[in-house]
């Protein structure tokens, strides 16, 4: 039996193991540097880490296992990513209640359309090894630009209570006395996706186009395909990020425009 | 409750001074619209913020709201333009159930000045405008400029909020209320931040305001002596409950 499973793990894997083991070394090396500054983040780390590699590891045998699958099948993977990146996002609305779906429906909406959109144009294959890795991106930067659009907005409208409140009783509809700050929420979150774009090839040369070159595909080429993968990344953060901010919007108020996503109120007097 | 007499309100001086008539349709021209709370409560969290009052503010009068901290002076005031829902009970706006009323019309027509100006960032001009720029109206140079006189702040309008004084900004707060052309004033401890100079300023500004206006007002305030200044009859509330309404010195002596 050992033998069988020593056989079953090839070369390629063991040499990738030994390289996450560095990696994980040299990660480790950093969470003491830290905590010789007081920055404990050992335990958080340590998870991180753990859950990281289990669920690479995993995501990598799940598509060795579906490389040759539908389409349905490969939508059906970016739905259940879509899920766990909504439960990801909520995390950073704690308290409120039906942040899950809310979340849902944001990152589906960004990620969704624009992945429709580039199989439709032909820019995405519908081939699950080209079509999970590059859906799984946008989805990355959809959950991302939510967290940070929700966080901003709930931020932002909780510790401007008198603001708001003050537009309202000179009359303003809601969605008037919160224009600022669904402005500078849907801003925050597509700050890091411009910066993103505008760093293109001079700070960074993303994963996709240097996997392409390493395969083969000629490098002007891979560099306008990496261009067309942010820039609907961009795409989709710009549309999840405004849909989440106007489904908090919508929540934030009752239907008599009264704001009540504000911390409690039983201190005033 | 001890007594709910409803003493007779200050009379109300006529409008001779500089600022603007309601316009569009249902803008009456009436001013001192009448407040009457039907056993209104606010629950939160298990906690009765404001339990069971019942009162009524007949047109043009001054009513002071007085009580220690956490009385629920203010989560009262807050019901009166329904920035906050009633849990129980009502508030009838000239006779009528204010939820029939739509909220933005009722904050139009029920104004309010808040302890803290909260200013919107932009100039003074841009602040005097909001409230009618919410209906579709402009204001004209001349009007941004009759209202900011009458607050004694003539040439402010070019200015930046960000380099007012705390009463300077007090009463950019007081103009802006009156762009809209309230019928009532609500005011929320609009002195308590303020230094004892401006706060006196602030408080002839806003009785002479409602007095030329025969507004409706009803102001919250932990200061005595204000409120006697001020108000011709006082609510006296403790843990959410009204204690004693009626004669101002009636019932700043039973608190």
């Amino acid at each position: 039996m050992p033998a069988d499973l020593l056989n079953a793990v090839s070369a390629d894997v063991m040499l990738g193991l030994a390289q996450a083991a560095g990696a994980i070394v040299l990660c480790a090396a950093v969470v003491v540097l830290c905590g010789w500054f007081s920055v404990h983040v050992e335990r958080e780390a340590a998870v991180s880490i753990a859950r990281g590699l289990v669920q690479m590891v995993t995501v990598g045998m799940v598509l060795a296992a579906l490389l040759k699958g539908v389409l349905l099948i490969g939508a059906l993977i970016l739905l259940a990513m879509m899920l766990a990146a909504a439960f990801t996002a909520a995390r950073r609305l704690q308290g409120m209640a039906g942040a899950v779906p809310l979340c849902f429906c944001a990152i589906a909406a960004g990620s969704g359309v624009v992945i429709a959109a580039m199989l439709a144009t032909g820019t995405l294959k519908s081939d699950i090894a080209v079509l999970v890795p590059v859906g799984s991106m946008i989805i990355a930067n959809a959950m991302n630009a939510c967290a940070q659009a929700a966080e901003r907005f709930r931020a932002d409208v909780t510790g401007h209570v008198g603001e708001v409140e003050t537009g309202l009783a000179l009359g303003a509809d809601p969605a008037a006395a919160v224009a600022p700050h669904v402005r500078s929420a849907v801003y925050a979150s597509l700050l890091p996706r411009l910066d993103m774009l505008k760093s293109l090839g001079l700070v960074w040369i993303p994963g996709v186009m240097a996997g392409m070159m390493v395969s083969g595909a000629s490098p002007v080429y891979a560099g306008i395909y990496q261009f067309v993968i942010v820039a609907m990344i961009l795409a989709a953060s710009g549309i999840t990020g405004l849909i989440v901010v106007l489904l908090m919007r919508g929540r934030a108020f009752s239907p008599a425009a009264q704001l009540i996503l504000r911390r409690a109120e039983a201190a005033r007097s | 409750m001890r007594e709910t007499t409803f003493a007779t309100s200050a009379q109300p001086i006529a409008a001779e001074q500089g600022g603007l008539e309601p316009r569009g349709a249902g803008a009456a021209a009436r001013r001192g619209l009448t407040f009457e709370t039907r056993q209104l409560s606010r629950v939160v969290g298990g906690k009765r913020l404001v339990d069971d009052v019942s009162v009524a503010v007949p047109p043009g009068e001054v009513l002071a709201v007085v009580g220690p901290s956490g009385a629920g002076k203010s989560s009262f005031l807050r019901l009166l333009n329904r920035l906050d829902e009633p849990t129980s009970g009502s508030v009838l706006v000239d006779g009528a159930d204010y939820r029939a009323i739509a909220p933005r019309d009722l904050r139009r027509r029920v104004g309010m000045v808040m302890q803290t100006a909260y200013l919107f960032p932009g100039s003074v001009a841009d602040n005097i405008a909001f409230g009618p720029r919410q209906r579709g109206e402009e204001l004209s140079p001349e009007e941004i400029g009759a209202l900011l006189a009458r607050v004694g702040l003539p040439a402010y309008a070019a200015r930046d909020v960000t380099g007012l004084s705390g009463g300077e900004a007090q009463r950019v707060s007081i103009a802006r209320t009156l762009a809209n052309a309230p019928e009532a004033l609500l005011a929320d401890e609009p002195t308590s931040a303020l230094d004892e100079a401006s706060a006196r300023g602030i408080e002839e500004l806003i009785l002479g305001i409602i007095r030329e206006r025969a507004m409706t007002c009803v102001i919250v305030t932990h200061n005595k002596a204000q409120a006697e200044r001020m108000a011709a009859r006082a609510m006296l509330m403790e843990s959410g409950r009204l204690i004693a309404v009626g004669p101002i010195r009636e019932v700043l002596n039973a608190g």
